[in-house]
């Protein structure tokens, strides 16, 4: 159908709708009274409420290195070392195959099927909701999305100092940076599933664990 | 015989272990909805934020509409305005067929339920798989989603073990953790492989043409990443003005759905993969559908496409609790489906949803958006009510009003209400009673008129 | 809204079609009540019934017929309006203005109707009404149009509580409907009895042997469903209990 007639017809649907008056009162504050709680504190409580490990004042390489062991890890996703804030390249003492990420449109394919044998996706990570125990994940050259999607475990590194109090919090300063990127994502927890008898299962499409380096 | 009625598809799922599974969950989410929305001490007023700017988008609709279109072209994606299901499938249709696609995947849409969009590809010979573990299930058995949100709330684990079994030639379990692990195994090359996802969207933003699309699980991430084409599909209501405004929907969705502070996945996507990005889809499609959507704008009932399908007002319906949601009949159960179904869909078939509640006021009171579903039922009651099936009311309310509306004649009713109570009662109770007023005495007793009633003693006792 | 608390002496009581017809003891209760607080109530003869079937069922003219002889018959009156019921009072307050958006009447009606508990602990600043009946254990049922429209807020379990002999239990549950909504218990009795059994379950649960609400109305439903079953608990108004009826 054309635009022009679609909009046309929503034109004339709402002169003629009927929605109940706003109140003119401003509804108040959209940002939760946190006060009591130190973000930081409150971050890595809320993280851990939803089954997400954190790691705090942790060197993040000494925190991959057990994630490897534990998880019996061979292969890695990552973003570029210079999107990580901190030096990736004392990774390779650990024997890890990095899978390419970056690929041309003809070669998607093949690509992707190298991802079925990704065993750990290293990210770096915006900011955080302490309310929440979400983090922010912004796509962009040297970012894949797929570094924090498709590996069964998951291995962020965050900066103490970029947790807000919580989505609103962060909201207020950054809501508008969602259009510079073609893709943004707050990540909270590991992947989850409540549809058989709400039973909680993890590790359903995304990552099962989820690892929270606060440096 | 074809159940045709609310009533008669209630029925047979009252008493069953299905409806009996839909109350437990029911519940449990209601529950969890009232903990996060108690812990969170915006919430309130994030609510009310959250109705203004959902009133005021469908109140410049045509405006914002252009201009997320203008937004989504700009950023290199396309845009396409379906004014119903046939015009929106053949649109996906045609886009799947100048890809080459064969295999799409989808991430969990009501709207796509809607039109019916697997029916159409699959016609056109493109396989389409659902990724979200409940509608993956539900496809399996090609059954249909009972809840907005948690679409097998009416299946036990032994109704999917027993299915996987079948279906996917697996070794039976009703292991939660091990049905799951099966789910991913059976979807993960599929994600890797298809050429289209298919997703819906929770939220547009006008200003900037970004699509949020809201998961769990992982899956509607996936769908908008790995395929090559990502096309979603969008009712025309789902805007925002701008991404402040997407921020508030996400402190009111997740809490009122879940009972999460946020879903584990809260992804924007805003337009296709970009110059330098490793990965993404490379070309993007928004199918804006209309489908009924500007009728129920112009209606009695337009305030509810202000609704952001959390579902909290299906967990907290006492009627949707132990119905389930396939009494309904439509794509969307519970009191939203109520008005939404007739609202959209017109009242040939659906004039009976209206009457499917008791006018409680509980989904109002969850309703992130506080949207008036009860005044918005009252209202279709009033205009669809010919049309019914409770038609023989008329009759009666009709002499019902003749006499409440005359001091004399109510006064000769009451008194004829006492001889009959001081006939018909043995203990004071009815057990039986003829017509339409046998479906009280039917499943209840009915206490007799009094023989004397308040006004008599009344005038005996107290007039001066 | 004005403070009745110095100016009360004399109430108008609008009954309620049920309360005439069917329960005139939640009537004289409610009287009684009223006077031992020091009202002094009038009957408006000429009352009937607030019209929410019609209202309700979609029958809007029906529904305005009724109302405006309601509105006509009480505004002729003076004070406030006692309702002994959350449903009615609420129809009054809130539906029947718009149903009648021309009658100014029906505004100034609305702004005096008073439900019966919210009347005696708000507007009277009763919390304890010295009882004498016998000892009874009581279990209440918030209804939902005087809970979630005119936002009572346990008025009424202040008064059983302040009241001497009444020992309230919990019900879980209190706040969910009962499953009556109006001629929805005859156009889908399936349903609402469904609806019905799962307050009853909780009825039972809580030990009471008289079950209380504020409008006779779920009481009808809630009563007949226990009576079927031949359950021993009674269904009661809010009003009998506290004027020591039962």
């Amino acid at each position: 159908m054309q635009r022009e007639t679609f909009l046309s017809t929503v034109t004339a649907a709402v002169a003629w709708s009927r929605l109940p008056e706003l109140s003119e009162t401003d509804p108040g504050g959209l940002v939760p009274d946190l006060s009591e709680r130190d973000p930081v504190d409150l971050f890595c409580d809320r993280l851990a409420g939803i089954d997400g490990v954190v790691h705090s004042n942790r060197d993040p390489v000494d925190v991959i290195a057990e994630v490897v062991r534990a998880h019996g890890a061979r292969t890695y996703l990552s973003w570029d070392s210079e999107w990580l804030p901190f030096d990736s390249s004392r990774l390779a003492p650990l024997g890890l195959d990095r899978i390419e990420s970056a690929f041309e449109p003809g070669a998607r394919s093949e690509t992707q099927a190298g991802y079925m044998e990704v065993d750990l996706g290293i990210t770096g990570a915006e900011a955080g909701f302490a309310e929440s125990g979400s983090i922010v994940v912004r796509s962009g050259p040297g970012r894949p999305r797929m570094a924090s999607l498709v590996a069964p475990v998951h291995v962020a590194v965050l900066e103490r100092s970029a947790v807000y109090g919580s989505l609103a919090h962060w909201s207020t300063a950054r809501a508008d940076s969602i259009s510079d990127a073609a893709n943004v994502v707050f990540i909270s927890g590991p992947s989850r599933t409540g549809d058989i008898e709400q039973e909680l299962t993890l590790g359903v499409h995304g990552p099962k664990h989820l690892h929270v380096v606060l440096i | 015989m074809t159940p045709v009625t609310f009533r008669e598809r209630a029925n047979l799922d009252i008493g069953t272990h299905k409806a009996a599974a839909n109350d437990v969950s029911a519940r449990r989410l209601h529950k969890k909805r009232a903990v996060a929305a108690a812990e969170f001490s915006a919430f309130e007023s994030t609510r009310d934020r959250a109705r203004e700017i959902r009133l005021h988008t469908l109140a410049h609709l045509d405006r914002y509409l252009g201009e997320f279109a203008d937004s989504v072209e700009r950023l290199g994606g396309n845009v396409f305005f379906a004014a119903d299901a046939a015009e929106a499938n053949e649109y996906v249709t045609r886009v799947a067929g100048e890809e080459g696609v064969s295999l799409a995947v989808k991430s969990k849409s009501m709207v796509t339920e809607e039109i019916e969009l697997n029916h159409a590809l699959e016609a056109a010979g493109v396989e389409v798989v659902e990724s979200d573990l409940g509608e993956f299930i539900v496809q399996l058995a090609g059954d249909r989603p009972s809840h907005i949100i948690a679409p097998v709330l009416h299946k036990t684990r032994q109704d999917i073990g027993s299915l996987f079994r079948d279906e996917l030639g697996v070794d039976y379990t009703d292991e939660a953790s091990e049905l799951n692990a099966i789910a991913r195994r059976h979807l993960r090359p599929i994600f890797l492989s298809a050429d289209m996802g298919i997703s819906g969207v929770n939220f547009g933003v006008a200003s900037t043409g970004s699509i949020a699309t809201v998961t769990n699980e992982g899956n509607g991430r996936l769908t908008t990443t790995a395929p090559r084409v990502h096309v979603a599909v969008m009712g025309m209501e789902r805007l925002v003005p701008n991404p402040a405004d997407l921020m508030v929907m996400f402190d009111v969705l997740a809490r009122s759905a879940t009972g999460q502070r946020l879903s584990v996945y809260t992804n924007i996507v805003t337009g296709p993969r970009r110059p330098g990005d490793p990965d993404g889809p490379e070309r993007l499609d928004v199918v804006i559908i209309d489908n009924g959507r500007s009728r129920v704008l112009s209606s009695s009932a337009s305030e509810i496409l202000a609704c952001i399908r959390c579902g909290a007002c299906l967990n907290v319906c006492p009627v949707y609790r132990v119905v389930g949601g396939h009494a309904y009949g439509g794509v969307y159960p519970g009191p939203v489906g109520s008005v939404l179904t007739p609202a959209m869909a017109g009242a040939e078939g659906w004039a009976d949803l209206p009457y499917a509640s008791t006018l409680c006021g509980a989904c109002q009171e969850v309703c992130p958006i506080r949207i008036e579903i009860p005044r918005m039922l009252a209202e279709l009651r009033a205009e669809m009510g010919k049309e019914s099936g409770f038609g023989w009311l008329r009759t009666g309310l009709a002499a019902y009003s003749r006499v409440a509306s005359h001091p004399v004649l109510w006064r000769a009713f009451l008194s004829a209400g006492a001889v009959f109570g001081k006939a018909a009662g043995r203990d004071g109770w009815i057990e039986r009673l003829p017509f339409h007023a046998g479906n009280w005495t039917d499943y209840r007793d009915l206490p007799a008129p009094a023989s004397e009633s308040f006004r008599s003693w009344w005038r005996k006792n107290r007039a001066t | 809204m004005g403070d009745y608390r110095r100016i009360v002496s004399r109430v108008q009581l609008f009954v309620t079609c049920l309360v005439d017809g069917f329960f005139p003891d939640v009537g004289r209760a409610t009287v009684r009540l009223l006077e031992a607080q020091g009202c002094e109530v009038e009957f408006p003869v000429d009352q009937t019934c607030c019209g929410q079937p019609a209202f309700n069922a979609g029958y809007r003219d029906q529904a305005r017929s009724i109302a405006a002889h309601t509105v006509a018959v009480l505004d002729e009156t003076e004070g406030p309006i006692v309702v002994p019921s959350g449903s009615c009072a609420d129809m009054l307050v809130h539906h029947v203005p718009d149903l009648l958006p021309d009658d100014p009447a029906a505004r100034r009606v609305a702004d005096r109707v008073r439900e019966l508990t919210a009347f005696l602990v708000d507007d009277l600043g009763v919390e304890s009404l010295g009882r004498s009946g016998p000892d009874v254990c009581v279990t209440y049922h918030r209804s939902c149009h005087g809970l979630r429209n005119l936002g009572l807020s346990g008025q009424a379990e202040t008064l059983l509580d302040g009241a001497g002999g009444v020992d309230r239990r919990e019900l879980q549950g209190t706040e969910e409907c009962c499953g009556f909504g109006g001629l929805f218990s005859i156009e889908m009795p399936e349903v609402s009895v469904a609806i019905l059994e799962q307050k009853i379950e909780n009825i039972e649960a809580s030990g009471a042997d008289v079950v209380v609400g504020g409008d006779v109305s779920c009481l009808m439903h809630i009563g007949g469903g226990l009576h079927r079953k031949g359950s021993p608990i009674a269904a009661r108004h809010v009003a009998e209990v506290l004027a020591g009826e039962s």
